[in-house]
């Protein structure tokens, strides 16, 4: 019966279920009403139809078909990214990639794992945990967000300021090319293959140069102890300063994080409130692991960088229970805006840590200036601010104000020698903000390099790269960009 | 006539005292210039690039020369671009724990220079005096420590490169997390100097371990069943070993003084926390293995003099040769035996380290000629049965000229010439240098 209803439409429709199989493909407009965006809800676009391949053979076969027919095409693992890189722009044959999720192998004895690329992040972790294992990079989105997805945005989390982002524990991929050729680099984990590093080089191209089919990934042993403080301060200043003096007296926490004022309000009027008090400007939470004797010390340094910072109340988490209420309140951070803002827009800037006092201001003055409230989560340990710019969609003109504000943001990040994005990706939002880092030689030096793999650009066209042209700005960027680096 | 047309031209970015005309016959590694031009400045730096790419004339790059022997068919090309003079740091952000340097500075001037402020480059490549820190990540060098500290595609955050076309790109940043457009960072580690020269480095820096030491475990002879357990006992524990390195005998010998395969184990963190882990090693050890411990400067030298096994880089009677295999963890232990029997039947001087929880060897050979490259066939041959592979760090270069270096072409091969071709599409940039001919 499906076939029958099928003949009567597209071709192409037609032919990628024969690859994927009917009951793999989607291509009714009110199915494909939930692919129109990601995490990024503020462009939508509905893709030409959504293919569920099962194996790596069909995602090969789906996209030589899409490159012989001209197809624009893209992947997409569970849609959290924020940064818009699996919306469809162009009217995409979206390659959803949530069916291949098996855990392939564990190797303990190596400290390697092989995952398909729709595996959630978590579950690997989970997976392995019994035998006292776990996989490190930790996006807030973690139960839901996919282990290809994380490789396309090289995404990062709390605790990668110890550990490293994503691209620190990829040792090998499977990929198809945007020719459709599979390609296995290093995939049974041997580091330092000769020639180019096409795993760094794919990792974060946010799904413009391949399709990730399999993924092997390290794997670490889990600490012998953890410990997790919760710091209070009256002032901003006083916070920033302890975590600059934190990480300059040779401690490197596994994390250390930080919210303001507006941003204690929203998560505990949420789901996970912990009491923290409502009259802070600032909190820290700051976990340390490793091995037990040494934690001991480095707990005893960190209560004494508070004090000296005028620590309104400093703890140290009593069991495992509280240690995972207060990252409950902190990873669900940007949702629980949600309950004190009908929107709210995320940004990811950059800063070197010691301008923290400095930048905070500013996006102070952000806020003053555009009349909307900017709440500030962020992995304050490696200077990754995440700006909420809270807004009311519903408002004539908000939402584009709460965009020149999240702009403005990343603009006094570049300004200060930081970047637009640390662990979100450019996608659609970024695109135009890579002028306030690159020059134009900049970017094109990278779309040359996306032109070696994916030469007609029919893989994910339209993310990552401002659109050409307009000089005039350009010289200017060109001239700023340098001044930033200098 | 060439050569001094050339070198007038040369003249007119780089002062004449910075321009030497190669002396014949002294070149037995390859990779050198008939000119050689040594710039200080990254302007000088693009204006020879510029230059080179309209003529055609081709460049190969150097600077401490410990990786001359590393690839390469050429025993000169037109212009030798030396980057010793070019060196200094740029930025060092204190506070932020980043360092900006120019590529031509010496490891050790670095970390001797950050050991002021207690902190450091979590590097540990080879020949820390003479290498220099573009030359490190250019082609991708690492020791033991990998194993705590990652190599260099952990800690590099930015570069600036000079293009073959004469403009400047900079990739990264000089914050420690960024995902702004391709990590085109990864792009040059390891490129070999084939598609860019790296001017400038940023690198996020650690802090000085507080207290460290190196237990030094020997075990007795025809008891590999005990390494292995032991090695993945300790790698399924929660100590967190720096290095954990297997020595084979004779490399052994020439460090510690006894010929047993040894097994190098780093602690680097509070002292009681050091203690502790040792505690656990020794408690973990089969009994007949002999434990010694160095601690604080004793562990620095030991690893100093570690730092420089392996050929001297110059021209020896012997032949002499490194190979880096990189193999899946636990399969180290059959390298590093393999090294072992090789030396005796081939007669051939066989010193071979590699890292229990990293899986990359180093095997220096010294001999004859012939044996070497024997012995090195016969290592390819055991890296491929291991899934992994073996490539020549270290070679004379009449040997280069009949010994594939980078060994195999990989199966994507296509898209790695596409990234040099893009690049360099003249091919002016060190040819040959890299795996396939690139």
């Amino acid at each position: 019966m499906v076939k029958k209803s099928m003949q009567t439409i597209d071709k192409d429709i037609m032919n990628l279920a024969k690859i994927v199989g009917e009951k793999e493909i989607l291509f009714k407009q009110a199915d494909l009403l939930a692919y129109d965006c990601d995490g990024f809800t503020i462009h939508k676009h509905l893709p030409k139809a959504v293919v569920f391949p099962n194996s790596t053979k069909e995602v090969a076969e789906v996209v030589k078909y899409c490159n012989a027919n001209q197809l624009p095409f893209l992947a997409r693992g569970a849609g959290t990214g924020l940064s818009g890189g699996a919306i469809p722009l162009n009217g995409e044959v979206i390659i959803s990639l949530v069916k291949m999720k098996r855990l392939l192998s564990v190797d303990l004895e190596n400290r390697r794992a092989v995952v398909e690329p729709g595996f959630v992040n978590l579950k690997l972790t989970n997976s392995i945990a019994d035998k006292g294992y776990y996989y490190a990079p930790d996006p807030s989105s973690q139960y839901a967000c996919t282990i290809g997805g994380n490789v396309a945005e090289n995404a990062g989390g709390a605790h990668c300021l110890k550990y490293g982002v994503t691209t620190n524990h990829i040792l090998g991929l499977e990929v198809v090319m945007p020719s459709g050729e599979i390609i296995d680099i290093s995939t049974n984990g041997v580091l330092d293959l000769p020639g180019y590093d096409l795993l760094g080089l794919l990792t974060g191209s946010e799904g413009t140069l391949g399709i990730v089919t399999k993924i092997t990934v390290r794997i670490l042993k889990n600490p012998e102890a953890k410990q997790t403080v919760l710091a209070y301060f009256d002032k901003v200043e006083d916070g920033s300063q302890a975590v600059s003096d934190i990480i300059s007296s040779g401690i490197v926490p596994a994390a250390l994080e930080m919210m303001d004022k507006i941003a204690i309000e929203g998560v505990e009027s949420a789901a996970f409130p912990v009491g923290h008090p409502k009259d802070i400007e600032a909190l820290l939470l700051i976990e340390v692991d490793g091995i037990s004797v040494g934690i001991t010390e480095q707990i005893k340094q960190i209560l004494e960088v508070c004090k000296t910072r005028n620590v309104r109340e400093v703890k140290v988490a009593q069991s495992e229970e509280e240690r995972g209420r207060w990252w409950a309140n902190r990873k669900t951070g940007f949702g629980a805006m949600g309950a004190i803002s009908p929107d709210y827009l995320v940004q990811d800037g950059v800063i070197p840590r010691s301008r923290l006092p400095e930048v905070l201001a500013r996006i102070n003055k952000i806020s003053e200036e555009s009349g909307l409230r900017i709440a500030n989560i962020f992995h304050a340990g490696d200077g990754n601010l995440h700006p909420l710019v809270l807004f009311d969609a519903r408002q004539p003109g908000q939402t584009e104000k709460a965009l020149a504000a999240g702009s403005e943001c990343l603009r006094v990040c570049a300004d200060v020698g930081g970047t637009i994005t640390g662990e979100h990706g450019v996608g659609i939002e970024k695109r135009e903000e890579m002028r306030f880092v690159f020059t134009e030689r900049e970017i094109a030096a990278q779309t040359d390099i996306r032109d070696v793999f994916n030469p007609h650009n029919l893989l994910n066209a339209g993310k990552l790269f401002p659109s050409p042209g307009r000089c005039a700005e350009v010289k200017k960027e060109m001239k700023n960009g340098r001044e930033a680096f200098a | 006539m060439i050569t001094s047309n050339l070198l007038n031209d040369l003249q007119m970015f780089v002062s004449s005292e910075r321009i030497v005309k190669a002396q014949n016959g002294d070149d037995f590694l390859g990779n050198s210039g008939r000119i050689v031009v040594k710039p200080e400045s990254e302007e000088e730096i693009t204006k020879i690039l510029q230059y080179a790419n309209l003529h055609n004339r081709k460049i190969s790059i150097v600077a401490g020369g410990t990786k001359r022997g590393f690839g390469g068919t050429t025993e000169a090309e037109d212009i030798g671009v030396s980057l010793e003079n070019f060196k200094g740091i740029t930025e060092h952000a204190v506070g932020d724990m980043t360092l900006t340097v120019k590529s031509g500075t010496p490891f050790k001037e670095l970390q001797a220079y950050l050991a002021q402020y207690n902190q450091k480059i979590s590097l540990d490549p080879f020949y820390p005096e003479r290498a220099t820190i573009g030359g490190i990540i250019a082609a991708n060098d690492s020791g033991p420590k990998r194993l705590g500290y990652g190599s260099a595609r952990d800690a590099v955050i930015g570069f600036r490169i000079a293009y073959p076309d004469g403009s400047v790109i900079r990739s990264g940043g000089k914050v420690v997390k960024n995902v702004a457009g391709y990590d085109m960072n990864k792009l040059f580690i390891g490129s070999m100097g084939t598609i860019g020269v790296l001017t400038e480095v940023t690198l996020k820096l650690r802090p000085l371990p507080q207290y460290e030491s190196v237990i030094l475990l020997a075990f007795p002879d025809g008891h590999h069943e005990w390494l292995k357990s032991f090695a993945a006992e300790l790698l399924d524990s929660m100590m967190e070993p720096i290095a954990l390195e297997l020595l084979s005998p004779t490399l052994s010998e020439d460090l510690t003084g006894h010929r047993n395969y040894t097994v190098a184990i780093s602690f680097e963190d509070v002292e009681t926390s050091v203690h502790y882990q040792e505690e656990f090693v020794k408690k973990i050890s089969p009994p007949s293995v002999n434990v010694s411990i160095l601690e604080k400067e004793k562990a620095c030298q030991f690893w100093e003099q570690f730092y420089n096994i392996g050929p001297k880089v110059t021209e020896t009677k012997e032949t002499e040769a490194t190979l880096k295999m990189g193999v899946v963890n636990l399969d180290v232990i059959r390298v590093i035996q393999e090294c072992e029997y090789m030396s005796d039947v081939h007669h051939l001087k066989i010193e071979g380290h590699g890292g229990l929880g990293h899986g990359l060897c180093h095997v220096h050979l010294s001999g004859a000629a012939e044996d070497v490259k024997t012995a090195i066939g016969q290592l390819r041959k055991l890296a491929t049965e291991l899934n992994g592979y073996a490539v020549l760090k270290y070679l004379p270069l009449k040997l280069r000229q009949e010994i594939t270096v980078w060994g195999e072409r990989p199966s994507y091969f296509f898209w790695l010439e596409g990234i040099k071709e893009k690049i360099d599409p003249k091919k002016i940039l060190n040819p040959g240098r890299f795996v396939g001919g690139i």
